[in-house]
């Protein structure tokens, strides 16, 4: 009877508490794998080893929590002022360990499992987040805003974002879709399938994947099929970031074959990869590109 | 000086290096600590939740202790299969049997086991089958009458290594994506804190596996005669072949299982320490245990501080030392042989 009064009053502490902005409350959140995480009070110094979560802390105004991030977290330049702790699949522990952090963001997709367990041996907090849709990604912002305690921001950013798609949407609503060929990597040719965001990108910007039948995230994709589907846009992933010039897209090769519909149109295009492929803010500039490279028609 | 006090000066001696290169690997590293911090850590000192205990005991020194096991069975794996072939030049990577603890283990990533207690226990299970695996075929392939000869076993060696980095990169291109960047980089062989559960296994794998081949140490020394001899001698060749072949694949599988592929360990440091000891199998077994612990433990510590806060991985630091002395090796002192 006793025990029992004291769990209704901690409930109802709790739900006095349920504010995340509660002083020292202890909040425990579900990740975006279903992992249970706990904390003793929202994090006030958060690594970052996702790239997209970089940014979105950024566009969230919540940059001074983020005491590291990775070397490939490049955006905003901001961003680059705060410490790495070097490469996605190989961060030095005892860098980020010195960093004091009480919460890691890490994602399933580009970090190793085994730097999460190393981590969660350590008592440090990992939150794994995975997006491969636009859906996902406005919910990976709310989460990031809850957890860093900037609720009116997520509104502000995300309907942002909504807004910018759906301007897109309405443009080019009255053109008929063109078949897109993406080529995320040439030599083999690796292209989005069905579980890449890449592929509802295309859609929403008004086209349709060839490759978007595909099982995987990113099929190695045949040539001769990609070319026997006649694309009518073609888009190269341009690797290069900054100075180095390594992975920048050659549209030579494709120039060549020219009975392919996109070629003789003048539809090959070569797109920065980070707009594309990171589930952030930038998503609504990814969409744009895209559209203009699919439809230049529906923006005189 | 007898054999015995030899054998305790040079254990003496390289025990002493050890110990100065912890001390050295425990102090530095990209965190920065102070050395007083370090020492308060070490000296339990320092609040269990404090950085510098969380970097001094939970990041470095179970990585020490994990460069040191692994060192030195690699080396005792090296000086086995050198005695075992009486060959020079054999060793795990080149003989190819590290590539088959390899393909063990990236298959048992793929079936799921990951590196907590039991499931480490199937991985190193996994490695110890892959590297049986490929060193039975090697051996397979190189043996004839009478002995095997260098160019044969090297070919053979390389011809298996090859089969199984085939084998693992049929595995890699029938993985998801995402996992590739962690299993290449697994690949490259690299040192990690090891949980305290998984090190006692590995401790205890790597350890029996010396004491397997230290107890063999006179024989091989008989069978270093020829194999005609050393059965004239008393020794039972065909038994001793083939424990010595399973404790070196079982120090071979369990380095592969809890560090990753690295190589040349056991060609670089047994030969440093014939230079000096000699040929008797007996003072090489101990020392190169010291010595393998201390040349990947240096290598490591290096691998750490070189790029911080970046990491190499020790795997290219070992290549990049072991590679142009196996060349010098085979153009200087083994010319004659080829």
């Amino acid at each position: 009877m006793r025990r029992g009064l004291a769990a209704t009053l901690m409930a109802l502490t709790l739900l006095v508490a349920a504010p995340v902005t509660a002083p020292g409350a202890a909040l425990t959140v579900r990740d975006m794998l279903g992992r249970e995480v706990t904390l003793p009070r929202p994090p006030q110094r958060i690594v970052s080893l996702v790239p997209s979560v970089t940014e979105i802390i950024f566009a969230l105004g919540a940059e001074a929590r983020l005491v590291g991030r990775t070397d490939f977290c490049d955006y905003p330049a901001a961003a680059l002022g705060k410490p790495s702790v070097g490469g996605m699949v190989n961060p030095n522990l005892e860098t980020l360990v010195t960093l004091r952090p009480d919460l890691v963001f890490a994602t399933d997709e580009g970090n190793r499992e085994d730097t999460v367990r190393q981590l969660t041996r350590l008592g440090i907090a990992v939150y794994l987040v995975h997006a491969n849709r636009i859906a996902e990604t406005v919910d990976l912002i709310a989460r990031v805003g809850a957890l860093s305690e900037r609720p009116a921001d997520v509104a502000r950013v995300s309907g942002e974002m909504l807004r910018r798609i759906d301007a897109v949407r309405k443009a080019v609503a009255p053109f008929p879709r063109r078949r897109v060929l993406y080529v995320l990597w040439p030599d083999p040719l690796i292209v989005p399938g069905r579980e890449s965001m890449l592929t509802e990108l295309i859609e929403v910007a008004g086209g349709v994947s060839i490759t978007a039948n595909d099982a995987e995230a990113y099929p190695r994709f045949s040539l001769e099929t990609a070319v026997a589907r006649a694309p009518e846009v073609i888009i190269l992933a341009d690797h290069s970031t900054g100075t180095s010039t390594a992975g920048r897209a050659a549209p030579e090769k494709w120039k060549r074959l020219t009975s392919v519909p996109a070629i003789q149109a003048g539809r090959l295009h070569s797109a920065d990869l980070s707009i594309l492929h990171r589930y952030g803010p930038r998503v609504p500039e990814g969409i744009e590109t895209l559209a203009r490279f699919i439809h230049p028609e529906a923006f005189p | 000086m007898s054999a015995a006090r030899r054998l305790t000066l040079a254990l003496g001696i390289l025990t002493a290096v050890l110990l100065a290169v912890t001390a050295v690997a425990l102090f530095v590293g990209s965190a920065g600590l102070s050395p007083r911090a370090v020492a308060r850590a070490l000296a339990g000192q320092a609040g269990a939740e404090s950085v510098e205990s969380i970097v001094t005991l939970q990041l470095r020194l179970p990585r020490v202790v994990a460069a040191v096991l692994a060192g030195g069975a690699l080396a005792v794996a090296g000086v086995a299969f050198q005695g075992l072939t009486r060959n020079p030049l054999a060793e795990p990577a080149v003989l190819g049997v590290s590539s088959g603890a390899a393909f063990g283990v990236v298959l048992a990533q793929i079936l799921g086991l990951q590196l907590t207690f039991l499931q480490a226990l199937g991985v190193a299970t996994f490695a110890f089958a892959g590297a049986l695996m490929a060193a039975a075929a090697v051996y397979l392939i190189a043996v004839v009458p009478g002995g095997l000869s260098i160019q044969t076993l090297l070919l053979a060696g390389v011809i298996v290594g090859i089969f199984f980095t085939s084998a693992i990169t049929v595995l890699i291109s029938v993985m998801d994506y995402n996992r590739l960047g962690g299993i290449i980089y697994w690949l490259l062989g690299n040192l990690a804190p090891i949980p305290a559960g998984s090190l006692a296994l590995f401790a205890v794998l790597a350890l029996g596996g010396c004491w397997l081949i230290l107890r063999h140490a006179r024989e091989l020394n008989l069978l270093a005669l020829g194999e005609e001899a050393a059965v004239q001698l008393g020794v039972d060749a065909v038994r001793l072949k083939r424990r010595v072949f399973v404790a070196a694949a079982l120090l071979t599988g369990s380095v592969v299982a809890f560090t990753g592929p690295i190589g040349f360990v056991g060609l670089v440091v047994p030969h440093l320490l014939r230079g000096i000891l000699g040929q008797d199998n007996r003072l090489l077994v101990p020392t190169a245990l010291v010595g393998g612990g201390i040349f990947l433990l240096a290598a490591d510590t290096l691998a750490r501080n070189i790029v911080a806060p970046a990491e190499l991985s020790v795997g290219v630091i070992t290549s990049f030392c072991g590679a142009p002395f196996f060349v010098y090796l085979l153009r200087t002192r083994y010319r004659a042989s080829l």
